[in-house]
């Protein structure tokens, strides 16, 4: 009611600006509680990734002699899972069995030594190279050693 | 008629006879063997096997009640030959008395039934040990006309044989090193023999140690890897074959490295060359650092290599204790820490599985469990350090909010009172 | 008054957002839900623009309910608000199973960042409610606010007390630590004990056994049941408060009066106060919990519910035939709720002096049962 002439007899503009410079700063102060409030509530909304835990970096899928030639097995490794396959009587392979198009879990084709997708049919060859389909980007693979009759998979 | 007899000589033996009885008693008697008081812990179940030989052999009588011949029908006589029905000892000893067997004859008497399958499979015992014995180290030197190797006797007893099963008998699990320890125990005989006292390097070992003090029964006697019967040592080249038996993942890990083969070219046992045969002791990962200079000398780069194995094994372990200490500083706060502590036996999983690794002397492989080891480690002392860092700022934090509160409300009573002002 | 150039709905105000959601949206009515929850005393026009109304509602003059003995029912929605934002928090990782709730709970305490703070904040939360809404039940007993007209108060405040007590009761077993879960056992045999409401209770508690069922089953009550029954009787409180007010009967109805814009910032303070409160004792004294729940261990010395150790002790340790206690415990129960109906006569047993007196005597009764509840365990059980 009196506010439009209070204005009118304001005091000089120095110390309206102050007082506005007073009143944004108290605002401001007072808004550091919302940013607070969201800084705790958001550091403790983010989902926790289920971190892989860095000795999980060597998986250990087997003995050797369980592997048999031309066949693939699906490690559920946490959230890469992979496929190894024994190539021949020497030779192993690990690669990804994650669907690099909307990462659904790849099928393997024995004929055609190739893994396969079910939702789009993308395929993959056994080093990972897009064969035909929708993935936008090859596999990735992991290094396999064998020692003292242990398979070992370096997922990095 | 007569009255008087015809001669009274006629009744010469109706008197000679009591008087000879009465004059001749003590010559009589003493042409007896003396009257030997029986003991006094009479046998229980006084078998009717034993005949009447124990009257005067009471002592192996005493000792044949306890076997388990005695509850068979097996006599004194199946062994001794001889009759058994009687303490005359013409008898007794008379026809077909075999006496003591000599020792080169023991095996073959306890042959004679113990190869008989159709008396031995009632009873469901195996037939072969005397083929065995014929192989053994034993055997062979018996057949050779040595009589002071072992016979069937010197570890079964001779009358005082019990089954492996009863904590008793000579054969018994516990008991055997102490029986093939009369003679191979025995200092005099065995240097006499050129051989080591195995008996007190075994008593000395690991095994011996986890069989007698921590009651593990899975852990070797003799002849667990010596053979029963056929016991015979191992051929240099077949050492690892026998303790791989047990001792699995450690013979893997060494037949994928390049010892055994160099050990074969050398001549050398796989086990033995470092652990010794008979006095084995436990497995001390320290030894790492020098064991291998022993052969390849002391500047080698397996030396070196023997002892960079060590340092990473220690480094690790060193780290699982530090995790430890800092899991218990952090219970005491309290932080929960079961699943810690379940991590961390994860950890000390794969640490245990480097020393089996080391056999390789890869230096990978082993590297693989430390490494593993080590990170798990780190991970659960990277959390735990967290959240006790986490714990210090609390009260430094809530300072800065009071002084934040009060800012807060100061400001806020001056929003409140500025619209009565200007009421 | 408002100028009416500055407030026309057409014309874009210096903050032109609330004009432009004024032309699509009637934020007044909106605002005037508001009213239903108390936190507005007058009716709202919803013709009018919100920043005018909003406006005249401030300068309008209020009783202060942020003074004295009238701040327990602000605290108290003040506090009720802060469970519910930090239990909603606490939802996102809270797994209501038995073999995840103590691990869930263990991750939210040591793991997440600023899980420890929140959960403190709701455990030191529900303490000071528990203790508000008691307070705030002696202080209508005592100041006599159940006679006519304030009935319906007194029976929402009873019935919201008893709420917030079960609130406590089942949020307490979602911890699902040692301690709590033997707690909430020798808690709901407590409440099977209760003659006739006893069954009926357990009956909606999920039995007698606490197992996976039970936890299911006290999760949804702690979160949405109970929740919403008590936003119900909130929403009473506000309605026959603005009808009878919270004057003392016979005296004049001025407390101090302040315009609600004013009323507005010091409930702002007061709810920073009690936030700071709570900050504080959540990060002094943090709640330590045993280890997991194991239903084939029971430790020494757990205790039901100290809300509980009254009746515990009165129907269960007392030499008393099961009967006469129990029927006592429902009269003692069944009095308090019906007080407004018992005490209408102002003269006599149940004048204003005297109900005083039997209020100090059955407080003191329960206390001295409780005692003896915690006591007779004590020196029961060999230490």
């Amino acid at each position: 009611m009196q506010e439009p002439s209070e204005r009118t007899q304001s005091a000089p503009p120095s110390d309206d600006s102050r007082r506005r410079f007073l009143s944004w700063l108290s605002r401001s102060f007072l808004g550091l509680w919302a940013l607070g409030a969201a800084g705790v509530v958001g550091v403790y909304l983010k989902a926790p990734e289920k971190r892989e835990h860095v000795a999980e970096r060597l998986a250990r899928v087997g003995p050797l002699g369980e592997f048999p030639v031309g066949e693939a097995r699906l490690v559920r490794h946490g959230i890469t899972p992979f496929y190894v396959v024994r190539l021949d009587a020497t030779r192993l392979t690990a690669v990804s069995a994650v669907c690099t198009h909307v990462r659904c879990i790849l099928g393997f084709d024995r004929e055609r030594r190739a893994l396969v997708c079910p939702c789009h049919d993308g395929r993959f060859d056994l080093a990972g190279n897009v064969l035909s389909g929708p993935p936008p980007r090859p596999l990735p693979t992991y290094e396999v050693t064998v020692r003292a009759g242990d398979v070992f998979v370096h997922l990095s | 008629m007569r009255t008087v007899p015809r001669a009274w000589w006629c009744l010469a033996p109706l008197v000679a006879a009591p008087l000879a009885a009465v004059l001749l008693a003590p010559a009589l008697t003493a042409a007896q063997p003396r009257a030997i008081p029986q003991p006094a812990t009479a046998p229980a179940a006084a078998s009717a096997a034993a005949g009447r030989c124990g009257v005067c052999h009471p002592a192996e009588r005493v000792l044949f009640d306890k076997s388990g011949h005695a509850q068979e029908a097996v006599h004194c006589t199946s062994c001794h030959g001889g009759n058994d029905r009687s303490v005359d000892l013409a008898v007794a000893h008379g026809a077909g008395f075999r006496g003591r067997p000599s020792r080169r004859d023991i095996p073959g008497l306890c042959a004679s039934c113990h190869s008989n399958e159709d008396r031995m499979r009632a009873y469901n015992l195996p037939v072969d040990q005397y083929a065995l014995y014929q192989t053994s180290g034993h055997g062979r030197r018996l057949a050779k006309g040595d009589l002071s190797v072992a016979v069937c006797s010197d570890c079964h007893g001779a009358h005082d044989i019990l089954p492996p099963s009863d904590p008793a008998s000579r054969v018994f699990e516990l008991n055997i090193p102490k029986t093939c320890g009369t003679c191979h125990g025995d200092s005099a005989t065995m240097k006499a023999r050129n051989r080591p006292d195995v008996f007190r390097q075994y008593m000395s070992s690991i095994h011996a140690h986890q069989l007698f003090d921590q009651g593990n029964r899975r852990s070797p006697t003799c002849v667990s890897c010596h053979g029963v019967h056929g016991a015979a040592p191992p051929a240099v080249g077949d050492v690892g074959k026998v303790c791989g038996q047990c001792h699995t993942a450690e013979r893997r890990y060494f037949v994928a490295g390049p010892h055994r083969d160099g050990l074969l070219r050398a001549g050398r046992s796989e086990c033995a060359s470092c652990h010794g045969d008979h006095g084995i002791e436990g497995a001390r990962p320290q030894r790492l650092s020098t064991l291998c200079a022993q052969c390849h000398g002391a500047g080698s780069s397996q030396a070196a290599l023997g002892g960079a194995l060590w340092t990473e094994y220690r480094g690790a372990a060193q780290e699982i204790d530090k995790a430890v200490a800092l899991i218990d500083r952090a219970e005491a706060v309290p932080i929960q820490t079961e699943d810690y502590r379940a991590r961390l036996e994860e950890a000390r999983t794969y640490l245990r599985e480097a020393l089996p690794a080391a056999h390789s002397v890869q230096r990978e492989t082993v590297e693989g469990f430390t490494l593993r080891a080590r990170s798990v480690s780190s991970e659960i002392e990277h959390e735990i350090y967290a959240k006790l860092g986490n714990l210090r700022t609390r009260k430094f934090v809530l300072l800065v909010f009071w002084f934040y509160v009060l800012v807060t409300i100061v400001v806020l009573r001056r929003f409140r009172d500025r619209g009565a002002r200007v009421k | 008054m408002s100028d009416p150039g500055r407030d026309d709905p057409a014309t874009p105000s210096r903050n032109g957002w609330v004009g432009w959601l004024e032309k699509r949206l009637n934020l007044t009515e909106i605002f005037s839900f508001l009213t239903h929850f108390g936190l507005v005393y007058a009716p709202v026009d919803t013709t009018r623009p919100v920043r005018e109304v909003v406006r005249e509602l401030g300068n309008q003059p209020v009783p202060s309910y942020t003074r004295g003995p009238r701040v327990l029912g602000l605290l108290a929605a003040i506090l009720f608000a802060l469970q519910g934002i930090t239990g909603v928090l606490l939802a996102y990782y809270y797994r209501p199973t038995p073999e995840a709730a103590f691990e869930s709970t263990r991750t939210i305490v040591r793991d997440l960042p600023a899980g420890w703070f929140i959960h403190q904040m709701h455990h030191w939360g529900a303490y000071l409610l528990v203790a508000i809404v008691a307070l705030r039940l002696i202080r209508f007993f005592w100041d006599g606010l159940y006679r006519a007209p304030r009935e319906v108060l007194w029976w929402s405040a009873v019935i919201m007390a008893w709420l917030v007590v079960q609130l406590d009761f089942t949020g307490r077993l979602l911890v699902w630590d040692s301690r709590s879960y033997w707690s909430t056992v020798r808690g709901l045999e407590v409440v099977w004990a209760v003659p006739i409401v006893g069954p009926v209770l357990a009956f909606f508690l999920g039995g007698r056994v606490v197992n996976e069922d039970v936890l299911i089953r006290f999760y949804v009550l702690h979160l949405l049941v109970l929740p919403a029954l008590y936003l119900a009787f909130l929403y009473f409180t506000f309605a026959t408060l603005r009808r009878v007010g919270l004057s003392t009967a016979g005296a004049t109805p001025a407390g101090p009066t302040t315009t609600f814009r004013r009323h507005l910032y010091s409930m702002l303070i007061l709810s920073v106060l009690v936030f700071a409160v709570i900050v504080t004792l959540a990060m002094l004294l943090p709640f330590r919990f045993l280890g997991a729940a194991d239903p084939y261990a029971t430790p020494h010395g757990i205790r039901p519910p100290w809300y509980m150790l009254a009746p515990y002790a009165l129907l269960q340790k007392s030499s008393m035939p099961a009967w006469l206690s129990g029927a006592g415990l429902l009269a003692a129960g069944l009095g308090l709720l019906l007080l407004p109906l018992w005490t209408r006569r102002e003269q006599g047993w149940t004048s204003p002096q005297r109900m005083r007196l039997w209020g100090v005597i059955a407080l003191g009764i329960w206390v001295a049962l409780s005692a003896a509840g915690l006591l007779i365990d004590r020196l029961q059980v060999p230490r």
